[in-house]
């Protein structure tokens, strides 16, 4: 069951950063990039639990942070991704998760993305990041994210059915 | 709560990342870089199809920014009518002197690079604030690292990580990225930075006391061995200086002209002009696109003779 489970959250990671890098990041759309692989990691931390978000964000950072066109230290998306796909699973009880806390959980996570990776690049000593443009980022980042969740979210829900077991909320 | 195997594949995860940070924070070939140019041929490969798929999709960004900007478009383009307009009165002569310093301009540049010409298959998303490029040349082609890229505009950046069949370009308005430059006209030294917005550099004179006006062209000093930067190439146009001549820090504001959001074809440049110039002034395929120049003859006697006239007319 946990390799199943792993090949479709490696499966799934890989086909959002491949999306994103590609298509989201080229269409130049003001703002941040419309962060699909954070909505990626929330959507399966709904689906099949804390445990399997937090590997999902795990996966999803190390491979953002390695793929070609990224200039970023290997782990930083890694860890915030972690986190996020871990609280996104954890925090409010499956049973009382509807529509609008789900998509108030994704904004919050898309924002804390943007969020989380400008203040750790700049603990870690990176010039780059421009805080005056952060706000801009962190919102317009959740606001692709409220957008992107309406899609995500019930298609990991529908597809992610075969491979969640009963104990899966642990 | 939690159950004692959750805790402990979390607890790894966290320590992996956190080790990851370390290891890679430490700089050098560390042990990521195999790691690296393995995925990278393998996302680079799938890159470059994807791109050809989503080329009609990702050629809307034209759209976006018509979108954004059309307030600003029009405010820029009453000024760019009004300036056409006192232009027009100027002399014949002045017109004629600026075609032949452009003339000049693109002869002692462009024409003379030998250029490996790439496309750009993906960007690195917003939220990293790094300005980077996937293109789909690599070290297979002959790309080295810290080479400059060009692209029909002027320079674009330079190669920063190069793998096999792809290389990642970081931008030149990547805030760490910087060239020296100078003036086109006064021939001033000084250092463009990038700032991290994609429309304006940092340009700052290494003498306080020198000449630098609204409109200037911005050209690349070159390095040595044309590496990172070849010289003589287009950076962009000074569109604001700030502070007053003599003043400690003295920084003019220059807008590239190349639209860095919206790159697709670009060149590398593997051979710059110095270094075997028998072979480099030929017109190449891919340098000669966008030179205008009549006849590949000798460009040095072209030169001699472009600088020669206006002398005459001074004197």
């Amino acid at each position: 069951m946990i390799i199943r489970q792993g090949l479709f959250i490696g499966t799934c990671v890989f086909l959002a950063v491949l999306f994103e890098l590609t298509l989201l990041s080229r269409l130049g759309i003001p703002g941040a990039t419309p962060d699909l692989v954070v909505v990626t990691v929330v959507a399966i931390a709904f689906a099949m639990g804390p445990l399997q978000g937090a590997m999902a964000g795990f996966a999803a950072g190390v491979l953002i942070d390695l793929s070609p066109s990224s200039d970023t230290l290997v782990g930083v998306n890694a860890i915030i991704y972690l986190v996020i796909g871990f609280v996104a699973g954890f925090w409010v009880d499956p049973r009382d998760r509807t529509l609008p806390i789900m998509i108030g959980i994704t904004a919050l996570s898309t924002g804390a993305a943007a969020l989380g990776t400008a203040i750790v690049d700049t603990a870690l000593g990176s010039d780059r990041v421009n805080w005056a443009e952060v706000p801009w980022i962190t919102l317009s980042s959740a606001l692709y994210g409220v957008l992107l969740s309406a899609l995500v979210i019930p298609l990991i829900d529908r597809i992610s059915r075969p491979f969640v077991s009963e104990i899966a909320i642990s | 709560m939690l159950s004692r195997r959750t805790r402990i594949i979390l607890s790894f995860l966290v320590v992996a990342s956190l080790t990851f940070v370390i290891l890679d924070l430490r700089g050098g070939d560390g042990p990521f870089s195999s790691a690296r140019s393995a995925l990278s041929s393998v996302i680079g490969g799938i890159q470059t199809g994807a791109s050809v798929i989503f080329s009609p999709i990702t050629g809307s960004s034209e759209w976006w920014s018509t979108q954004v900007n059309q307030s600003g478009q029009i405010r820029e383009l009453t000024a760019e009518n009004e300036r056409l307009n006192s232009a027009l009165v100027t002399s014949e002569n002045d017109i004629a002197r600026a075609n032949q310093l452009d003339e000049l301009l693109r002869v002692a540049s462009v024409g003379r690079y030998r250029v490996i010409p790439a496309e750009v298959i993906a960007v690195g998303p917003a939220q990293d604030f790094a300005w980077t490029v996937t293109i789909d040349a690599g070290s297979l082609d002959g790309l080295e690292e810290d080479m400059t890229v060009i692209n029909g505009d002027g320079l674009v950046g330079r190669t920063l990580k190069v793998y096999n069949s792809t290389a990642t370009v970081v931008l030149v308005v990547d805030p760490v990225s910087s060239v020296g430059s100078r003036v086109a006209g006064s021939q001033e030294i000084g250092i463009v930075s990038g700032t991290g917005r994609q429309n304006s550099l940092e340009f700052q004179l290494l003498d306080p006391l020198g000449e630098v006006n609204q409109g200037d062209a911005v050209v690349t000093f070159g390095s040595r061995d044309g590496r990172p930067y070849a010289p003589g190439l287009p950076i962009g146009e000074v569109v604001d200086v700030t502070g007053t001549a003599g003043q400690l820090a003295r920084i003019a504001t220059v807008r590239p002209f190349a639209d860095v959001s919206q790159l697709s074809v670009v060149g590398v440049v593997v051979k710059p002009p110095r270094e075997d110039p028998r072979d480099s002034v030929l017109p190449n395929a891919p340098a000669a696109t966008r030179t205008p120049v009549p006849e590949p003859s000798p460009t040095a006697s072209q030169e001699k003779e472009t600088a020669a006239t206006p002398a005459p007319d001074g004197g």
